[in-house]
């Protein structure tokens, strides 16, 4: 009888545990849809203490792969700096060739005249541990909501997009990759013009776009289109490897080789701002820039 | 309060670690620590109902540090635990190699069913069956440290318990999974 009571409420028990995290995975896919969430203050406690907890177990870790990569694996660097002083050479004499081309056609000066107004703050955070699951692309940052970072805002990197912010807690957020299965971005071919979304696949990055088999091809320049409000417009996403063969019109693929080299991350900056329009990011006149939300101290 | 610091450390420690080490080690070799700390508690946690509380608790904060839903790898320990315990009397898991080739089918498993999840709750993610090139050396990177953090699960356990004495796996046991 005893051992038929135990049976009854172990079942309950587990039903009851199923039942709430199904209902969590409801509520928060809700949320996701909405933009990301502010963790409640007991499941934002775990992310506080998780950051300094990984940061400790990370130090003689880090000291150890810096002192090697200071001081051991320094052979060959005076021959690597050669080839990239070629290679910056190259490259400038590349960026005056195209702002010329630019200037010619007149869209430097409309580029100029739009981004006058252009101004988003960064934040620099720290990458302190990675997703704490083999299947997702996630990383932990120790700056949270008390330094300005709310969900929705946008990760970058001197590479171009790493990803967005979350979910936030007083101290600490989360941001998700590019390269995570739940991403999209829009995005669009640089020198085409032709727009897709931007998948994670979980270890690289996947182009969906429609239109004609040369409208994109390898090599070809990936940046944010801007749609969608999330990410502001030419944001560096990556670059075209291969176009999918065959396919139809209306969905075309490619595999993406993303600017980010995400396996070497350390730092990343959080555009402090959020917003729904490309109004929001390139106010004109300030009216839309509101700094309240960026206040150090704001727990909203 | 012996008690509460072990069992907090045990359901905090494995997901925190994972996250630390995880940029130390290749994307497809990085163990999943909390799968396995969910199976050792199953192994060896005595009482079935707050074993099962514990192992959903290491979920929850695997999806607090986590890209996914919250909620889903709690709802995959309360499976892994309630699998692991009921098969545990069916099968023999004593030994390094028995419970190395357990913890490759469970990890098998556990990424189809984190798959299924996510695509039936992310559609636009699509059904990512998990390719082999990143499958196997999960495999192989889970199976290599199952022995080692098992075996340390079955310390802490024994250190929480105290006087009581850990559940003790057996070749032969009774059918009933309820303690």
């Amino acid at each position: 009888m005893t051992e038929i009571r135990s049976r009854v409420l172990l079942a309950g028990l587990t039903a009851v545990l199923i039942g709430i995290a199904l209902i969590n995975m409801v509520v928060d896919r809700r949320a996701l849809q909405e933009g990301g969430r502010e963790l409640s203050w007991w499941s934002g406690l775990v992310l506080d203490v998780a950051v300094p907890l990984q940061k400790a177990i990370a130090m003689p870790l880090t000291m150890a792969r810096d002192g090697w990569g200071e001081y051991v694996a320094l052979v060959g660097v005076r021959r690597e700096n050669g080839d990239l002083r070629d290679e910056l050479a190259v490259a400038r004499d590349e960026n005056l060739q195209l702002r010329e081309a630019l200037v010619a056609s007149g869209r430097l000066e409309r580029i100029a005249a739009m981004r006058e107004g252009f101004d988003i703050p960064m934040l620099p955070a720290e990458l302190v541990g990675l997703d704490a699951s083999s299947w997702f692309r996630s990383v932990l940052l120790d700056r949270g909501r008390h330094h300005g970072v709310h969900a929705g805002m946008p990760l970058v990197c001197e590479d171009g997009l790493v990803g967005l912010v979350t979910a936030t807690s007083r101290k600490a957020a989360r941001g998700m990759l590019l390269l995570d299965r739940q991403s999209a971005v829009g995005a669009m071919v640089q020198r085409s013009r032709t727009r897709g979304i931007v998948r994670g696949t979980g270890d690289g990055l996947v182009f969906e776009f429609e239109g004609r088999e040369t409208d994109v091809a390898p090599g070809d320049l990936l940046i944010t289109s801007g749609l969608g409000g999330v990410f502001p417009k030419g944001l560096r996403i990556g670059a075209i490897t291969t176009v999918q063969e065959g396919g139809t019109p209306l969905m075309r693929e490619a595999r993406v080789e993303p600017a980010v080299d995400f396996g070497r991350l350390e730092q990343v900056f959080v555009m402090l701002r959020r917003g729904a329009t490309m109004d929001l990011l390139y106010a004109t006149e300030g009216g839309d820039l509101n700094e309240e939300d960026l206040a150090p101290g704001d727990d909203s | 309060m012996k008690r509460i610091v072990g069992v907090v450390s045990l359901v905090l420690l494995a997901p925190i670690l994972q996250g630390a080490l995880a940029p130390y080690l290749p994307t497809a070799f990085r163990p999943d620590l909390t799968l396995l700390v969910v199976l050792g508690i199953a192994l060896y946690w005595r009482n079935t109902g707050t074993g099962l509380v514990f192992a959903t608790l290491c979920g929850f904060v695997v999806d607090l540090l986590s890209g996914g839903l919250l909620g889903q790898h709690a709802l995959l320990s309360v499976l892994v635990f309630a699998g692991s315990r009921a098969l545990s009397v069916q099968v023999n898991l004593v030994g390094a190699f028995p419970r190395m080739l357990f913890v490759v089918a469970l990890t098998a498993v556990h990424a189809f069913v984190v798959a299924g999840l996510t695509a039936f709750f992310t559609p636009d993610a699509g059904f990512g069956v998990p390719p082999l090139h990143t499958l196997g050396p999960l495999l192989f990177a889970n199976a290599v440290v199952s022995p080692a953090v098992i075996a340390a699960v079955a310390v802490c356990v024994a250190w929480i318990g105290g006087d009581e004495t850990p559940r003790r796996l057996l070749r032969l046991q009774t059918r009933s999974w309820v303690s």
